[in-house]
């Protein structure tokens, strides 16, 4: 049997599917959730079902490719669309690395060794499993170093122009990665004296011998300011008209980034800078200096891909330059710890590296033997770098994967969906989505809800009496709390500012209090 | 006089021995006079050959248009051995017929006319050129007849004869209706109704567009005739080549034009080069006869007849063509020295149904200006990207202008060029794919000059566009029909490709009014003819169609390694504005007088061009 054949990968990804969908079910039965995934159902649940201004849901809900990419399987599910596109997302990332052996290298060892990775790496797992956009980020990460690598052998305007969309889409799946066109600049210099057709091979002499001749200088620098917009106009052009999109629908150029209605991450960031704060054992391993060697240690095989990469100065440089990205990434996000899949970023780069280089390898066996101990080493660091995480949600991964626990991170959330979809169907309900989207994600029917997001939320907000029958209200122990007008100061402002208004509260929990409105007209008492 | 030409030719020195045997070989195997050989083939100019004959006590009948004819007499002759002979009968007179001839010691038409007439010839010696002019003026007229409406009698369906058939007029008089009705009972939403249907007809345009790109990129590399392809070439084993090179008032071109055509590296007796002048361009006419070196080609006169259309030219030159290929080329172009040769190597490779190959244009005099610099953008990508992309996924090809080679005898069958189409070349292109043939794309340009003086500039685009409506108007008379011949990606190919290009540039000023409207004035009324949802999907067409067509034309010269003209791509919104203004002018024409020819001037560029040496 010949792995790389083409419908051997194919059949290998559908059994990928089929292992990643049983254990995303089995983690979403145990009651395993996460911020991301439950923004994007409530998100679409805005989108299939929600009255109002749907559009702007829809266009500036970041990041926007995974928030599409979870519209797809909608249709099969609503709560569970998030885990079937990152379970099909992971196995198509396989048979796109796998794919490429096969073009490459045509060896079953390398296949085999990816089936490994794929099968058993905790992080892969987790990209699979959670319904988190990772699997997105890696794929176009993949195809962007993979276009850029065809790129320095065939030196075609076609695969340097599939990497600047790769990035584009990669940037729309994580915009951080906005950071990394930054250490490309000096990069693509190095890149263009490699171009120019010198006799002189070593790169400083070719610089040297570059710079020195007019005609040549007059080269270098029209092709490298040529290298850079081909590479980075789209990109640029991309989030600057996004910006404008935000601008226009929003009245906010970072409304994507900034808003806690846009995008999921600005509360967990601002949670994760207060968990810092108030930890009394700082964390070590995560300063600057110790970034790079704690990506070394969890995806080690890197250090074989520099090592076959040795040669071509700007080749290693442009391995390197994720490592500088991830740095940057931890001086300018100093207040947020540094999520899974800037580490797994490597686990993929340091594959794809070897890929492109081990046909230069004389001794197969042996390489090939060398790989399967250093993916042997990522496994365990996998599973370690998860089991050791700052970030809460990847602890809990393992908790609930690995130790069969019961997870009840949500438990509170459910709870209060569970009274709201038992109330009857015309009662209307007060709840702001940028604190609550997990409540909604699971709520039956969102219609009776009104949220920011409708023309006439701020109009409920300011007279509740006229629009709402419920209020969902953050209490003081949600640490999320003061994120949101509909805080338990906002019960005693309406009492305070609408006498014949009033509140009982009906429902809560540790995180939220539901109060039913009552009015003196209504008849009832207070 | 006991003398022969070739003798006096040789003796006075103006060919070898080696250049006479040459020519009397080539003559045995083609048929055509010594003298057409020597003259037309690059061996001697005409006033050197004058001078010869001169000195040899000849005398030259310097008017010979002037002299009197007898139809009765001239129909005996066939306008191809007058041709090839450089002679024509005139009259009878004296009990002798009075004939036309270049060279007095042709025994071959001496002959002809002995054994026609049973008379004795009286010979008139004139210059090929005034026998060309007078043979095609007064016996060309079955070739014109033919020119112009053989495609229309052969295939009514194909020709551009009519512009609107009787059903495509109801349709569009239907649509304006509902629309005007539409209007008028409901302003707004039969407003948002066109806004959406014009959003999502310029998305699908962009993507579709960006996808071939992106397709026509990925070859990239491919060499459809590799060097060592071309190596394996025997040059005895060569077909002959007919070059047709249609001209109108080009006398400035005329020396350039020979400069180039002698660089085209394949063996001289083997071309068929056919210089087509209009019977009225005596501008042209005399700028050959005034060459003081030896001509490369054979002229054509065309006889007068309306449509004076380049296509017509092409048709008459076809009558007379040798060759078993042929392509066209303008006066300016500079085809890479090893075109032909490229050309016969990839027909020998191709199955049977490849019957067109065209080769990439570009331009020599890129960087002379704002205009010429755009045109090189636009060219790099169309030529570069998307005829490679519509190669890949066997999507009919719009033919350029120029440098579409073609095997003669199919060229023959499907009907050669529309006279009455503007565009004959992309409506060939379409009619190649329809009659079940295919064209393929070789790995070879043609240097062109772009034109650089925006009113000739809006004057030749303005053509282009015509001749697209035309095209599209044309082959869309029997929508299903033609669906069936080509196939669904090929119908919707030719939709996207030949129908939405003038209706994009039609709508694209319209649109950008009212965006800058929207931006400028903030019109409240505006914004109820968008809403929302169009607003977004409109602002999304406006901002990244915008920015991958940009995107597309800089990779195009990012390719060609034009680094200094990348950043004149962000110039296009206003290069398309220029393509509208032409999309305009073409549309009036188009209903008033859709078979007139636009003029292109060319030999305008101040800048040297270089022969296209492949090494």
């Amino acid at each position: 049997m010949k792995l790389t054949g083409t419908l051997y990968l194919i059949i290998l990804t559908f059994i990928l599917i089929v292992y990643y969908l049983v254990c995303g079910i089995y983690l979403n039965n145990l009651g395993y959730y996460n911020h991301e995934s439950l923004f994007y159902i409530e998100k679409s649940k805005i989108v299939f079902e929600g009255l109002g201004n749907r559009l702007k849901v829809m266009g500036l809900t970041a990041p926007i490719i995974p928030f599409y990419a979870t519209f797809l399987f909608s249709v099969i599910s609503q709560s569970l669309a998030p885990v079937l596109a990152s379970a099909v997302g992971t196995a198509i990332l396989f048979h796109v690395i796998a794919t490429t052996i096969a073009k490459r290298l045509n060896d079953d060892g390398y296949v085999w060794l990816l089936l490994i990775l794929f099968l058993f790496h905790p992080g892969i797992i987790y990209t699979a499993a959670s319904g988190k956009g990772i699997y997105l980020i890696l794929i176009f990460f993949f195809l962007f170093f993979l276009n850029l690598f065809k790129f320095y052998r065939s030196n075609t305007t076609f695969h340097v122009s599939i990497a600047s969309l790769s990035l584009v889409i990669l940037i729309f799946c994580d915009y951080r990665f906005i950071w990394l066109t930054l250490f490309f600049l000096p990069l693509v210099l190095s890149i263009t004296i490699h171009s120019l057709n010198l006799g002189e091979q070593e790169s400083i002499f070719r610089l040297f011998l570059s710079f020195n001749s007019p005609s040549l200088r007059r080269k270098l620098i029209n092709k490298t300011f040529a290298l850079y917009i081909i590479l980075f106009s789209l990109p640029l052009a991309a989030v600057l008209c996004y910006k404008l999109l935000n601008l226009t629908h929003a009245s906010d150029l970072n409304y994507f980034a900034e808003s806690p209605y846009a995008t999921w991450n600005v509360l967990v960031d601002k949670l994760s800078f207060e968990q810092l704060t108030t930890n009394t054992a700082y964390r070590i391993p995560e300063t600057s200096i110790l970034m790079s060697f704690r990506v070394v240690l969890f995806a080690p095989m890197i250090l074989i891909a520099i090592y076959l990469f040795r040669e071509s100065t700007y080749q290693v440089l442009t391995i390197l330059t994720p490592f500088a990205f991830i740095e940057f990434l931890h001086i300018k996000y100093d207040k947020v710890f540094l999520a899974y899949q800037y580490y797994m970023i490597f686990l993929i780069l340091a594959y794809l590296c070897v890929i492109f280089k081990a046909q230069v390898v004389k001794n197969q066996s042996v390489f090939k033997l060398l790989l399967l101990a250093t993916v042997l080493i990522q496994l365990y660091t996998g599973w370690y770098f998860l089991r050791t995480s700052s970030i809460p949600e990847e602890q809990n991964f393992i908790n609930v994967f690995f130790k069969d626990k019961k997870a009840d991170t949500q438990r509170d959330n459910e709870e209060v969906a569970n009274y709201l979809n038992s109330l009857p169907s015309d009662s209307q309900v007060l709840l702001d989505d940028a604190i609550a989207y997990s409540v909604i994600a699971f709520t039956h029917d969102i219609k009776p809800i009104t949220m920011p997001y409708q023309g006439n939320y701020l109009s409920a907000l300011e007279t509740p009496d006229k629009f709402v029958d419920y209020v969902v209200v953050a209490s003081t122990s949600n640490v999320v709390s003061g994120y949101t007008q509909l805080n338990d100061k906002y019960i005693g402002l309406i009492r305070h500012s609408i006498s014949n208004v009033n509140f009982r509260k009906v429902f809560e929990t540790n995180n939220w209090v539901v109060y039913r409105i009552i009015t003196n007209k209504s008849g009832n008492t207070f | 006089m006991s003398i022969s030409i070739p003798e006096l030719l040789t003796n006075d020195g103006f060919i070898t021995a080696g250049d006479r045997d040459a020519i009397e070989i080539h003559s045995n195997e083609s048929g055509l006079s010594f003298i057409k050989i020597a003259l037309t083939s690059g061996y001697i100019s005409r006033k050197n050959y004058d001078r010869c004959i001169l000195n040899a006590g000849y005398t030259l009948n310097e008017h010979p248009r002037d002299e009197a004819y007898d139809e009765e007499v001239l129909s005996k002759i066939d306008l191809n051995f007058a041709h090839d002979r450089l002679a024509m009968p005139l009259r009878i007179q004296n009990g002798k017929v009075v004939c036309l001839m270049a060279s007095p010691d042709d025994t071959l038409f001496i002959d002809f006319i002995r054994f026609t007439y049973d008379m004795e010839p009286e010979i008139i010696l004139a210059s090929d050129l005034d026998i060309t002019w007078l043979s095609n003026k007064l016996l060309g007229d079955k070739y014109t007849k033919s020119a112009v409406f053989e495609l229309m009698k052969r295939d009514p369906d194909s020709s551009a004869v009519v512009t609107f058939s009787t059903a495509q007029l109801i349709v569009i008089f239907v649509i304006i209706a509902i629309v005007a009705i539409g209007l008028v009972l409901s302003f707004k939403n039969t407003s948002i109704i066109i806004n959406v249907i014009i959003s999502s007809f310029f998305l699908v345009a962009i993507i579709f567009k960006l996808f071939l790109a992106l397709v026509g990129s990925r070859f990239e590399l491919h060499q459809a005739v590799t060097k060592e392809e071309l190596k394996l070439l025997n040059d005895d084993d060569l077909p002959i080549y007919t070059i047709l090179l249609p001209v109108f008032r080009e006398d400035k071109l005329i020396k350039k034009l020979i400069w180039n055509l002698q660089s085209i590296d394949y063996p001289r007796h083997k071309l068929d080069i056919k210089l087509l002048i209009e019977e009225e361009d005596d501008k042209t006419f005399n700028a050959v006869k005034n060459l003081d070196f030896p001509a490369v080609f054979e002229v054509i006169v065309v006889p007068y007849h309306m449509p004076k259309t380049k296509p017509k030219a092409c048709n008459y030159g076809l009558h007379f063509a040798r060759g078993k290929y042929l392509t066209i080329y303008d006066a300016e172009d500079i085809p890479d020295t090893d075109q032909l040769k490229k050309v016969v190597s990839l027909f020998g490779k191709l199955p049977k149904e490849y019957i067109c190959v065209q080769s990439a244009l570009n331009y020599f005099n890129r960087n002379e200006n704002f205009l010429t610099r755009m045109f090189t953008l636009e060219y790099s990508y169309w030529f570069d990207y998307m005829l490679p992309g519509l190669d890949t996924l066997d999507i009919p090809i719009p033919l350029g202008g120029t440098s579409n080679h073609f095997k003669l005898h199919e060229l023959v069958e499907l009907g050669a060029w529309d006279p009455f189409n503007v565009t004959e070349d992309a409506d060939l292109g379409v009619r190649v794919y329809a009659k079940g043939y295919k064209v393929a794309i070789i790995n070879s340009t043609t240097y062109e000059e772009a034109n650089n003086e925006p009113f000739n500039w809006i004057r030749q685009r303005s053509r282009w566009i015509k001749g697209y409506m035309q095209t599209y108007l044309v082959h869309m008379r029997h929508p299903v029909d033609f669906w069936k011949e080509i196939g669904w990606k090929g119908f919707l190919g030719f939709n996207f490709f030949i129908g939405a290009t003038p209706i994009i540039f039609l709508v694209y000023p319209l649109l950008l009014i009212f965006f800058i409207c929207y931006v400028v004035f903030d019109l409240s009324g505006i914004r109820t003819l968008f809403p929302d949802w169009v607003l977004f999907m409109s602002i999304f067409n406006l901002m990244v169609g915008n920015i991958l067509m940009i995107y597309i034309n800089m990779i195009a010269v990012f390719k060609r390694r034009y680094y200094e003209l990348i950043l004149f791509a962000v110039a296009n919104p206003i290069y398309w504005l220029m393509h509208s203004i032409s999309a305009y002018k073409g549309l009036y024409q188009l209903i008033v007088k859709p078979f007139y020819w636009e003029k292109t001037n060319h030999g305008l560029s101040k800048v040297n061009s270089p022969t296209n040496v492949v090494k």
